[in-house]
Parts: C-alpha cells; structure tokens; sequence
C-alpha cells in the first residue's frame, strides 16, 4: 500500500511536468495501433473469404487414355506426394459423356451423331481448403500437368491469381504496418521518457543522494510507458470498432459486403495486440532509462 | 579493530586522500573514527576539504587512497542496492541546500520519508513537527525557491533529519542563521544525538562548539590537525 501510493505519486507528479508530449505520444501510439489493426483486420477476413471461396477449388487434370486401375493408385500416390488433398475423383469417358447429358436435359439430342468416346477422362483433385493450398495452386497444377498422360490442368486460374496478389500485398502491408507501429510506439515512448528524465533530471539526483533505489526512481517512468501501452492500444482499437460499425451500417445494403462476411477481432487477438502495445511501450521506457539515467 | 563493541565505530577513515582532478589535493592521509552515538565538529579555514570530507562519508565521492567504511560497510566495495540503504540512514544537510526550488516545503521534506515508503501519514506528521521545531510552521506550502537562505537552510535541515538516519552530516548548518535560531538548529541536533543518532557537524561557527564538551575536529589544508587546547583522540578519549 505505501509502496503503490508512494509511486503512484511520483507518476502523477511526472505526468503533471510533462502532459503535453505524454498526450502527443498517447496520440502517436493509438494512431499507429489504428493503421496497423486497420490492415491487419482486412487481412484476417481475406483469409477467411479465402477459405470459403476454396470451397469451390479442384483442379482438373485432362488425360489421353483412361488410366487402369493400377495406374490410378500410381497417379493418387504422386498427387499427394505434392500436396495434400481433399479428394480425388476420377471421371472415365462415360462418366464425362453422362454428365454432360444430364446437364443438356432435354437438349440431350444435340449428343445424338456424337461418338461417346469424344469426351476426355480426367481427375478431379479437390485440394485441402486452406490459404497455402490457395497460394500454391499455380505450383501445383504446373505439376500436375506433368503427371504422364496429362493433357491439360484447368482450375479458377483468374480469380485465383488475383486473390493471391491482393492477399500478398496485404501481407507486405500489414508488415510494413506492424514494423511502423514497433518503430513508432518505442521511439515515441523512448523519446518522450527520456524528455520526462531530463525535465527531472535535478530531482532524480536528489532522489539518489536520498537514498532512492534504482526501482524507486525507475517504476514510475515504466507506469508512464505501460500505461501510453494500455491507453493507446484502447483507443486505437476503440478506433477501429467505431469505423467497423460505421462501415457496416453505411455499406451493408444487399450484396455487396454481403458477399464476404466481415467480422471483427475476436477477444483473444485483441488482447495480444494490447499485450503487445503495452510490452513495446514499457521496453521503450525502459531501454530510455537505461540510456538516459546514470544509476 | 579490536574496540569494545560498545564502542563501536559507524565511520571509520583510514588513511584517506582525494584529489580533485587534475591536481587538488581537498584531503590527505586523513584517519578517522566516529563511534555510534557520538556528536562532533569538523571546523577549518574555507577550502579546507570539510565538504569534501562529508561528501566521502556519504558516499557522493570516492577517496583518491585509502579506506572509507560507514556501518561496517566499505564504500569502495558497496554495490547494488546496499547503496541507497546506506544513504536511506545517513541524512546530510548539504552546504548548497539542494532543495527542489519548485516544491513546497513540506514536498522537499517529505522526499527523504518518501523514498524508504514511510506511509503518507507518518510522513505528514513528522514534517509539520518538524518545521514546528524549526519555527516555521508558516511557511509549509511555500515553494522552497520563495524561502530566504536562512529558511531554506533549515528545510534542508529538517529534510535531513526526517527519516530518523543513524547518522546526521550537517554541512555549515548555521551558517545563514541569527544566533536565536542557531539555537533552535543546534537544539533539534541534541534532541536527536540523545536519542542515539551520531552527528558529525561541519563548520565555521565558533560559536556552537566552544562551550560545548564534545570533540572537535579541525583540518587545515586538507589534513587533520591538532586544536589548540584539544586532543584529536581516539573514541576512547571521549568524555
Ligand atoms: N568538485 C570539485 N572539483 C575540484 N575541486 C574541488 C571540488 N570541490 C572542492 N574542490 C576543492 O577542494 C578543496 C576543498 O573544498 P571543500 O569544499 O571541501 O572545502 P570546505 O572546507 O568545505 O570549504 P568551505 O568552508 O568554504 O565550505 C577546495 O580547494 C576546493 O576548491
Ligand atoms: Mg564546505
């Protein structure tokens, strides 16, 4: 109790010398949280669209000759030895040639003149449903296309690959983003502890030939930081919520956002991106002091 | 040191010598001993190194030579947190005051109390008995830039008295002072040395020493010399 009051008023009395680069710093750190969450939050929900649109992914592999029984078992096994998959379905020409009747339905006569045989056996790889699988597709029907007896590997090549960049370019700029909030948030909150140590400076020296100890002087100066952690990670991610909901409210007519659920941060990944605020802010204080304070 | 431990020394000097850079020599070969419970003068001409000589036993600079051990610690070796526990116990009442001119009185006063967690409470009360001793009751929330030397003399007094330290270096503690509050300064001394602490006062007034039956101690140049009608002794010769 006499410790906590004791200290708590060292930092009051710290933050009353100093208010004005505290509140700018308190400013710098929920903008950068804002910046970064902003991206990573579009991040996480492309990765979620990116599940469900693979749903709808297979590959399909054109061969020349329907592939024996034997040869099937060979084909299954250098598949999965590139990737892993969901299922793999083989289609033997019947099987092309019947579901190509079903789906004319009544038209099924234009097949009339036609050789049941003119349609290619394939195969049908439905990758695993995740966003490596997503990013590897190109790789992977490359591959495939070499399997003997392969003629032609289509799948959703477009769309895909454009996924794929955007997804990319949002990696690059959540790193840049989660690099600009480390840089910012330790330098701001190094920068404006070691003005509060030097706005002090005549009192810390005081305090030692008083006998303060090194925790005496320096808990206060890492409340400071702890606390610009606490408050500016808040507001920036109080931030984010308030221009989620307004997003929401404003955009959600029929369609358009429809179409990709956004949801926003779960509690876990907001507490570690407090967590992670907080521990940058009280390292900057920290390595400021070590700098900054001649103990 | 085979004293009886009764007689215990909490400062004891031996041979000490600092040199300030590059080349001035404030103290040479000096040997002391203080034992616990014991008041004594430190006086000499200005420039004499009776600063300097506190400044050792404190603990603010290192000797140059020689062997500096207060409570047992020696101060050369001291290291991590035995530092500031060390200093916690021993109050100075420094020459330059070194008050915070933008804290109140009480505020500079308390910050001796503060850094070993004394409760707000206690900390209150002893810095308004405190100024009570001192006269200056009035002056609790003024700003110690505001004070007159004389009074910020003896807020850096009572600041060093505060935290009841073993031992009390009064560095020329009257030096601002008229002869009625010298009184009061040298009464609160007694208060305190009666209650066990050790006091070591450095100065020029030969006022507060003449009549008085304690040792005094003189340096000239930097070297302890012998007064005139006294004995430099060992505690042993103590009244
Ligand atoms: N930091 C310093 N650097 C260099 N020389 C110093 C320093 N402090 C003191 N001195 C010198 O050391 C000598 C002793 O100084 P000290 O302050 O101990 O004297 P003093 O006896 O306290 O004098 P006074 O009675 O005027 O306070 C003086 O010659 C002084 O100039
Ligand atoms: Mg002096």
């Amino acid at each position: 109790m006499k410790f906590f009051s004791n200290i708590l008023l060292q930092t009051s009395r710290n933050l009353q010398k100093t208010w004005a680069t505290q509140f700018m710093t308190l400013l710098t750190v929920s903008l950068s949280v804002l910046i970064f969450s902003f991206f990573f939050l579009i991040y996480t929900n492309m990765i979620k669209a990116g599940e469900r649109l693979g749903d709808d992914l297979r590959l399909t592999i054109y061969l020349e000759e329907e592939p024996v029984l034997e040869m099937q078992s060979q084909l299954v096994r250098k598949i999965t030895n590139f990737n892993q998959v969901e299922e793999i379905r083989f289609t033997s020409r019947d099987d092309a040639y019947n579901r190509l009747a079903t789906q004319l339905g009544d038209n099924v006569d234009v097949l009339d003149d036609l050789d049941p045989s003119f349609l290619p056996p394939s195969i049908e790889v439905y990758p695993k449903k995740n966003l490596s699988s997503l990013a590897q597709i190109k790789r992977f029907s490359e591959y495939l296309s070499t399997l003997p007896g392969a003629i032609k590997v289509q799948y959703g090549q477009e769309w895909i690959e454009r996924f794929n960049y955007f997804t990319k370019l949002l990696r690059i700029i959540v790193l840049l983003s989660g690099t600009l909030l480390i840089l910012t948030t330790t330098f701001m909150v190094a920068y404006t502890i070691r003005l509060a140590v030097v706005a002090r400076q005549a009192e810390l020296e005081i305090l030692r030939l008083l006998g303060a100890t090194n925790g005496y002087i320096r808990t206060p100066f890492l409340i400071e930081g702890f606390l610009q952690g606490l408050l500016g990670s808040t507001l920036g991610l109080l931030a984010l919520f308030f221009l989620f909901r307004w997003i929401e409210l404003h955009f959600s007519g029929p369609g358009f956002l429809q179409l990709v659920e956004f949801t926003f941060f779960s509690p876990t990944i907001i507490g570690i991106i407090i967590a992670a605020s907080i521990t940058l802010c009280t390292g900057g204080s920290f390595s400021s002091m070590r700098k900054f304070m001649r103990i | 040191m085979d004293t009886p431990p009764a007689k215990k020394s909490i400062v004891e000097i031996v041979r000490a010598t600092k040199i300030y850079t590059p080349d001035v020599v404030a103290l040479e070969d000096i040997s002391l001993s203080i034992t616990y419970g014991e008041m004594l003068f430190l006086t000499g001409m200005s420039g004499a190194g009776k600063t300097t000589l506190l400044k050792l036993i404190c603990g603010m600079e290192h000797p140059d030579k020689g062997l500096v051990e207060v409570a047992g610690k020696d101060l050369n070796r001291i290291k991590g947190v035995e530092i500031p526990q060390l200093r916690q116990q021993i109050g100075m009442a420094y020459q330059d005051f070194k008050l915070l001119p933008d804290r109140t009185v009480a505020q500079n006063i308390a910050m001796a109390m503060e850094v070993s967690y004394q409760s707000i409470r206690t900390i209150k009360k002893r810095v308004i008995e405190l100024l009570q001793k001192l006269r200056m009751e009035h002056k609790h929330d003024a700003l110690a830039g505001k004070l007159s030397r004389g009074e910020q003399q003896r807020v850096t007094i009572a600041r060093a008295v505060a935290n009841s330290p073993k031992l009390i270096l009064a560095d020329e503690p009257t030096g601002n002072l008229d002869s009625k509050t010298t009184r009061l300064v040298m009464e609160l001394f007694e208060q305190c040395n009666i209650s066990g602490t050790t006091i070591l006062i450095a100065t020029h007034d030969e006022g507060i020493y003449k009549k008085s039956e304690n040792r005094v101690l003189e340096l000239h140049s930097g070297r302890l010399v012998q007064p005139a009608d006294r004995t430099i002794s060992t505690p042993n010769n103590m009244p």
